[in-house]
């Protein structure tokens, strides 16, 4: 049976995926030199619609499992996941920076940030389910 | 597993099961945690901090050694 904290890290993991997802899979294809004002819209509509989704899916959550409370192994395991994302967060300002060095406009530097935050995210919260299902 | 190669091991689930088949979650409101962290303690899946350590062997009455052993 899932406790608070991976139910709530699920979500989360589910809400950047589709909202991200959503977000790329439409941008990506219409790839332009610079970010165009349309492409900021659809943006900002991802990260409202991940908002919401986050806001009403704690909500049941909460709803469903009352114990919400914390404690150590979920600050260590929350810790562990933090500096694993690190990593990949690195790596991808290092790679941004070479695309704003070796690319023209500001499309690809931006997304390449974008694309590594959603992964680190996305890793962070991957290795703390793992960590939750097998031990940190 | 620990860095020196051994593993620490416990007798919750026993202790528990000696005092009046105490359940895991009144186990984790006793020393203060949730019951997915006593479930994982007992799995050895997670060796808590040295104040939840004494918190258990306080509830249970025993020593320290005799809820957790350290194996080579």
């Amino acid at each position: 049976m899932f406790s608070f904290q991976e139910k709530s890290l699920w979500l989360m993991f589910v809400g950047l995926v589709a909202g991200f997802g959503f977000y790329f899979a439409t941008v990506l294809p219409m790839a332009t030199v610079d970010v165009m004002p349309q492409q900021m819209v659809l943006f900002v509509l991802a990260v409202f619609a991940l908002v919401l989704m986050q806001i009403v899916g704690h909500v049941l959550i909460a709803i469903i499992d009352r114990r919400s409370g914390t404690d150590e192994r979920d600050r260590l395991i929350a810790l562990k996941g933090t500096r694993i994302a690190a990593y990949v967060l690195a790596t991808g300002v290092f790679l941004a920076l070479c695309a704003a060095l070796l690319t023209r406009g500001n499309f690809i530097f931006t997304h390449v940030l974008l694309a590594f935050w959603v992964l680190a995210q996305l890793t962070e919260i991957g290795a703390q389910l793992v960590m939750y299902r097998r031990g940190a | 597993m620990g860095k020196g190669g051994g593993f620490i091991t416990n007798d919750i689930r026993g202790l528990r099961q000696r005092h009046g088949d105490m359940t895991q979650q009144e186990l984790a409101d006793q020393i203060g945690v949730t019951r997915q962290t006593v479930n994982a303690m007992e799995g050895n899946k997670y060796s808590p901090s040295l104040e939840v350590a004494f918190r258990i062997a306080r509830v249970f009455g025993v020593r320290l050694e005799d809820v957790f052993q350290y194996a080579e």
